[in-house]
C-alpha cells in the first residue's frame, strides 16, 4: 500500500467516525487543538486503534508530533510497518 | 439556624455493593478495610488490558419478591430500597401522594440491552433497557404516589438525586422521598471504560496511583423526609441533610475542567447553603475515580477550598473498595458519609505502600486522606462530592446539627421568556407556527424523524470542533435549547452562567446509541468498543453538550420518567426558580427516532405504519420524535433585562399511580391528582382553565386515561372544554411532545397561535376553532410508562 492510499483512508476514517466534514480536511490540516478539526484525547484513542487494526502499527504512547495531521500519520505508520 | 419547616433528615439507609449486601456488612467492610475488587468472569475480557470490577458476586440478594423480570438495576435498587423502609420502620406507602421516588442511574437497563443483542430479541426485554424503568419500578414496588423520576447524571446522579429529594421537601412537595442511585455492572459500561483506557490495569488506588477506575455496581437508598413528619411518626433519625451544590462545567464531555472551577463552585455553594463555613466540615466523601484527571482537579478543588480555612479535615475515596458505581456512586457514598458521621470513623482510602504514603503527603498537605485503615475522628458535618461525564458536578452535607439553611424566601414567578423548537416539520419556532397555522409547505413528512444539520449550526455559531461529536438526540436537544436562548435574546454572560441551569427531559434518551454501542461489542468483542460513541451512551451528554455550546455552568439535571419527562423538565425548572437557587433554566423534552427506536417499539406492538390521529381508540401510534426547550426566568431578572415575556409558569403537580412499567391502564387517579396539585400550586380552580392540551396518542390505553381524568377533573364543563393535541400533525414525539404542549400553550397564551383548533373530549373528533386571545390560563398534561403523570399551567399572569 502506498503514502496516497494510506492518507486517503486515514481521511475516510477520520471523516466517517470521527464527524470530520470531508471539504475541510487537506493531507496537511491541523488536526488536534485548537485548529478548526478540533480532536482531542478521545478522537486519538479511536486513531491509534483504527492505525493497529488496519496496519499493525501501535501508535500508543507516541509523541504528539507524530499526529499532527494526516501526513505526519501515514509517515509514522510507512516508518514503522 | 434552620427552620423547622425547611428542615430535612434521613430516616433510613439501604445499599448493597461488592463489599456487602446490606449496610451493615458494607459498613463492616469499612472498618475491616476490605476491598470488593476482583478479577470478573460476567463479561467477555478477551484482548481487554483489565478484567478488574467490584461486583455484587453472591445471589442471595436476589429474592426481593414482586421484583421478577425486571432488569438487574432495578432489583438492586428495589434492594437497598426495601432495606431502607425497613430501617425506617416504614411500610407500604399506599399509593400516598407525598411520598415521592428520586432515583439516579447512569446506563440503566444495560444488563436487558446486553441479553436483547446477545441472546435473542425477547420482547419482555424492551421494557426493561430504559432508566426510567427503575425509578418507576422502585416507586410501583413501594406504592410511592408522588413525583417520581430517574435523575440520569452518571456518575453524579446518585448526589443529584438526594439533593433533589431535599428540594422536594423543602418546596412542600413531599413528605418523604426514598432517594438514591444504582447501576448494573455489563458489557457497555465496560467495554465503554476500556475503550476510554479509563480502567486501571490493576485494582483502582484514587489519590495515588492515578491510573485509572475500576467498576462496580449496586444501589444505595436513603430515606428523606421533612423533619415534621420524622419526628411526628416517631422516626429514628440519622442526622440532617443541609444545603447542596449542582453546576455544570461547560467544558468538555467526559473530562473535567482542569482548573476545578465549576467543582468548586458545587463544593462552596453546598457549603453555603447549609449555613456553615469550610472549617466546619470534618470528612469529605471525595469522588476520588483513581482517573488522572479527575483526581487532580479534585485534589486542585480541595485545596483552592480547605487550605488555610481546614487544617483538620479528613478525606476519603471509598471507590477503592466499591469500585466506582456509576450512577450509584453518590448513594452509596451518601450512605458511607452518614454512616461515618453517625459512628464518628471516617473510612479509609485503600491502596498506599509505604513509597505511595510518601507521594501522598507531598500531594494531600494538610488534608488527611486516611491511607488504609479507617480512623476515628468526632464528626459533626459531612460532605460528599460527586463529578460526572457531561460536566456535571454536584456536592451535598449531612449534619449532626440543624445548620442554617436558608427558609424559602417568597416564591419567585417563572416567566418563559424564550422557545426553542425542532419537530420533524422543521427547525424553529416559526416552522412550528406556520404548521399549527395550516402551511401547505410545511408538514412532518412520511418518517416522522426530525433533522438538524450544518444549517442550523451555522446559524446558531456552533463550530464544527464541536458539533462532529455529537450523536443525533444530543443535536436535536443542543438545536432547540440555543434556539431558546436566542428567541429570548440571553445572551451568556460570565455573571450569568454560574445562575443558569439546564434540565433535561427524555424518555428513552440515549436508548439508540446505548443498543448502538452494545451491538458493536456483540460483533466485535468488548475490546473493541469505540472511544468516540462511548461517551454518547450516556443519558446527560446532551445536557452536557448543551452547556458546552451555550456556556452554562449552574445547575444540570437530566429527568427520565417517560414521556411527561417533556413537561416535568418544566415543573422541576419552575421549582429551581422559585426557590431562587439559578434566575433561569432551559427545560426541555427530548427523543429521538430512528431504525433502532422503530425496532423496539414495534417490538413492543405500539408503532403503527403511517399517520394515527388522537382519540382513535386503536392500539398503536405514529412515533415521532423532535426536541422542544423552554427558557424560564425569573420574572424580576427578566424584567430587568427586558426581556419579552411570553406567558408564565404558574403551578405544577405530579403524581405517580404504580402499574407495571411499559403500561398505564389503571393509573388515571394519578393524572386526576397530578392536575388537582398543579391547580392548587397555581392558587386556581378547574374553572379557571380556558383549555387543556392533552397527550391522547391514538393508542386506546393511553387516550381513555386522558378522557376519564379530564372528565372526572372538569365534569360537566368536560363537554365543551376545548382539548388541543400537538400530536395530530408530529405524531407521538414523547418528552419532545411534551416540552411541545408546554411551548403551545405559552404561543397561545401570547398570541403567536392566534386561533386554535381543538377536539371534544366526547367525540374524540375535531369540535372546532377558538380564538386564543380569550385564554387565560392554559393547562398542559402528560403520562409516563407506569403510570405517572405531570400537569403544569400556564397563565398570562402568575398571582
Amino acid at each position: 500500500m502506498n503514502e496516497t492510499e494510506i492518507k486517503t483512508k486515514l481521511k475516510e476514517f477520520i471523516c466517517s467516525t470521527l464527524g470530520v466534514e470531508a471539504d475541510v480536511l487537506e493531507f496537511d490540516t491541523e488536526l488536534f487543538g485548537d485548529s478548526p478539526i478540533g480532536l482531542d484525547s478521545v478522537d486519538s484513542l479511536e486513531i491509534i486503534a483504527y492505525v493497529d487494526g488496519e496496519y499493525g502499527v501501535d501508535m500508543t504512547g507516541v509523541g504528539k508530533e507524530h499526529f499532527l495531521n494526516i501526513d505526519s500519520i501515514a509517515a509514522y505508520i510507512l516508518a514503522n510497518k | 439556624m434552620t427552620d423547622n419547616r425547611s428542615r430535612c433528615v434521613i430516616t433510613g439507609l439501604g445499599m448493597i455493593s461488592a463489599v456487602g449486601c446490606n449496610v451493615g456488612e458494607c459498613w463492616d467492610s469499612v472498618l475491616a478495610s476490605r476491598s470488593g475488587i476482583d478479577h470478573t468472569t460476567t463479561v467477555d475480557t478477551e484482548n481487554c488490558y483489565s478484567d478488574y470490577a467490584a461486583e455484587v458476586r453472591t445471589g442471595e440478594w436476589d429474592n426481593v419478591p414482586g421484583t421478577e423480570g425486571m432488569d438487574r438495576v432495578s432489583r438492586l435498587c428495589i434492594k437497598a430500597v426495601s432495606e431502607a423502609m425497613e430501617d425506617s420502620s416504614l411500610g407500604d406507602f399506599g399509593g400516598d401522594s407525598r411520598v415521592s421516588v428520586i432515583m439516579g442511574s447512569c446506563v440503566g437497563g444495560v444488563v436487558s440491552v446486553e441479553e436483547y443483542y446477545t441472546k435473542g430479541k425477547r420482547k419482555e426485554l424492551i421494557p426493561q433497557m430504559p432508566i426510567s424503568a427503575i425509578a418507576s419500578q422502585a416507586a410501583g414496588w413501594c406504592h410511592a404516589g408522588g413525583a417520581v423520576t430517574n435523575v440520569a447524571n452518571a456518575c453524579a446522579a446518585g448526589t443529584i438525586s438526594i439533593s433533589y429529594a431535599a428540594d422536594l421537601i423543602r418546596a412542600g412537595k413531599a413528605d418523604i422521598v426514598v432517594a438514591g442511585g444504582a447501576d448494573a455492572f455489563a458489557s457497555v459500561p465496560y467495554a465503554g471504560f476500556t475503550s476510554l483506557h479509563a480502567l486501571d490495569a490493576n485494582p483502582c488506588s484514587p489519590f495515588n496511583h492515578l491510573s485509572g477506575i475500576t467498576l462496580g455496581e449496586g444501589a444505595g437508598a436513603l430515606i428523606v423526609e421533612s423533619y415534621d413528619h420524622a419526628v411526628k411518626r416517631g422516626a429514628k433519625i440519622y442526622c440532617e441533610v443541609l444545603g447542596s451544590g449542582v453546576t455544570s462545567d461547560a467544558h468538555h464531555i467526559t473530562a473535567p475542567r482542569p482548573d476545578g472551577e465549576c467543582q468548586i463552585t458545587a463544593i462552596r455553594t453546598a457549603i453555603k447553603s447549609s449555613g456553615i463555613t469550610e472549617s466546619d466540615i470534618g470528612y469529605v466523601n471525595a469522588h476520588g475515580t483513581g482517573t488522572a484527571k479527575n483526581d487532580e482537579a479534585e485534589f486542585l478543588s480541595l485545596h483552592t477550598i480547605f487550605d488555610g480555612k481546614n487544617d483538620d479535615l479528613s478525606v476519603s475515596s471509598t471507590k477503592a473498595m466499591t469500585g466506582h458505581c456509576l450512577g450509584a456512586a453518590g448513594a452509596v457514598e451518601a450512605v458511607f458519609a452518614v454512616k461515618a458521621l453517625t459512628e464518628n470513623i471516617v473510612p479509609p482510602t485503600l491502596g498506599f505502600d509505604a513509597e505511595d504514603l510518601v507521594r501522598l503527603k507531598e500531594r494531600a498537605g494538610k488534608l488527611d486522606f486516611c491511607p488504609n485503615v479507617p480512623r476515628k475522628k468526632e464528626l459533626t458535618n459531612v460532605m460528599s462530592n460527586s463529578f460526572a461525564f457531561g460536566g456535571n458536578n454536584a456536592s451535598i452535607v449531612f449534619s449532626k446539627e440543624q445548620g442554617n439553611v436558608a427558609a424559602s424566601a417568597e416564591k419567585k414567578r417563572a416567566a418563559v421568556t424564550g422557545l426553542g423548537i425542532v419537530t420533524p416539520a422543521g427547525c424553529g419556532k416559526e416552522k412550528y407556527a406556520a404548521l399549527c397555522g395550516g402551511s401547505s409547505a410545511v408538514s412532518a413528512g412520511d418518517t416522522f424523524r426530525s433533522e438538524v444539520g450544518k444549517e442550523q449550526y451555522d446559524e446558531l455559531g456552533l463550530k464544527m470542533a464541536f458539533y462532529r461529536k455529537l450523536d443525533h438526540f444530543s443535536q436535536l436537544q443542543c438545536v432547540s435549547g440555543m434556539y431558546a436562548l436566542r428567541d429570548g435574546g440571553y445572551e451568556m454572560t460570565d455573571s450569568n452562567a454560574p445562575m443558569t441551569g439546564i434540565i433535561v427531559g427524555t424518555s428513552e434518551g440515549s436508548i439508540s446509541p446505548v443498543c448502538d454501542f452494545e451491538m458493536l461489542v456483540a460483533e466485535k468483542g468488548n475490546a473493541n468498543g469505540s472511544a468516540f460513541k462511548f461517551p454518547n451512551t450516556v443519558y446527560n451528554a446532551a445536557g452536557g453538550y448543551l452547556s458546552i455550546c451555550s456556556g452554562i455552568k449552574g445547575y444540570n439535571v437530566t429527568a427520565t420518567n417517560g414521556a411527561q419527562a417533556g413537561l416535568f423538565s418544566v415543573a422541576y425548572a419552575m421549582d429551581v426558580i422559585r426557590s431562587g437557587k439559578q434566575k433561569a433554566m432551559l427545560a426541555t423534552g427530548t427523543d429521538e427516532n430512528n431504525d433502532i427506536m422503530q425496532e423496539l417499539f414495534d417490538g413492543l406492538g405500539l408503532a403503527a405504519e403511517g399517520t394515527v390521529l388522537p382519540y382513535s381508540d386503536g392500539d398503536r401510534f405514529t412515533l415521532s420524535d423532535g426536541s422542544t426547550t423552554l427558557l424560564l426566568e425569573d420574572e424580576a431578572s427578566a424584567k430587568e433585562r427586558g426581556a419579552r415575556i411570553y406567558a408564565y409558569a404558574v403551578g405544577s403537580g405530579s403524581a405517580n399511580c404504580g402499574v407495571p412499567f411499559g403500561t398505564v391502564s389503571g393509573s388515571e387517579p394519578a393524572l386526576e391528582k397530578a392536575i388537582a396539585d398543579a391547580l392548587s400550586d397555581a392558587g386556581l380552580t378547574a374553572a379557571d382553565i380556558s383549555a387543556v392540551i392533552g397527550f391522547a396518542n391514538g393508542h386506546k390505553a393511553v387516550d381513555s386515561i386522558e378522557r376519564e381524568a379530564l372528565t372526572n377533573v372538569f365534569g360537566e364543563r368536560a363537554k365543551t372544554l376545548p382539548v388541543i393535541s400537538v400530536k395530530d400533525k408530529l405524531g407521538e414525539g414523547r418528552a419532545a411532545s411534551a416540552a411541545l404542549a408546554a411551548a403551545h400553550a405559552v404561543m397561545m397564551l401570547s398570541g403567536e397561535i392566534a386561533v386554535q383548533e381543538y377536539y371534544s373530549l366526547e367525540s374524540g373528533r375535531p369540535a372546532g376553532r377558538a380564538d386564543t386571545s380569550e385564554f387565560r390560563y392554559v393547562l398542559a398534561v402528560s403520562y409516563g410508562s407506569g403510570g405517572s403523570y405531570s400537569a403544569v399551567v400556564f397563565g398570562r399572569e402568575d398571582k
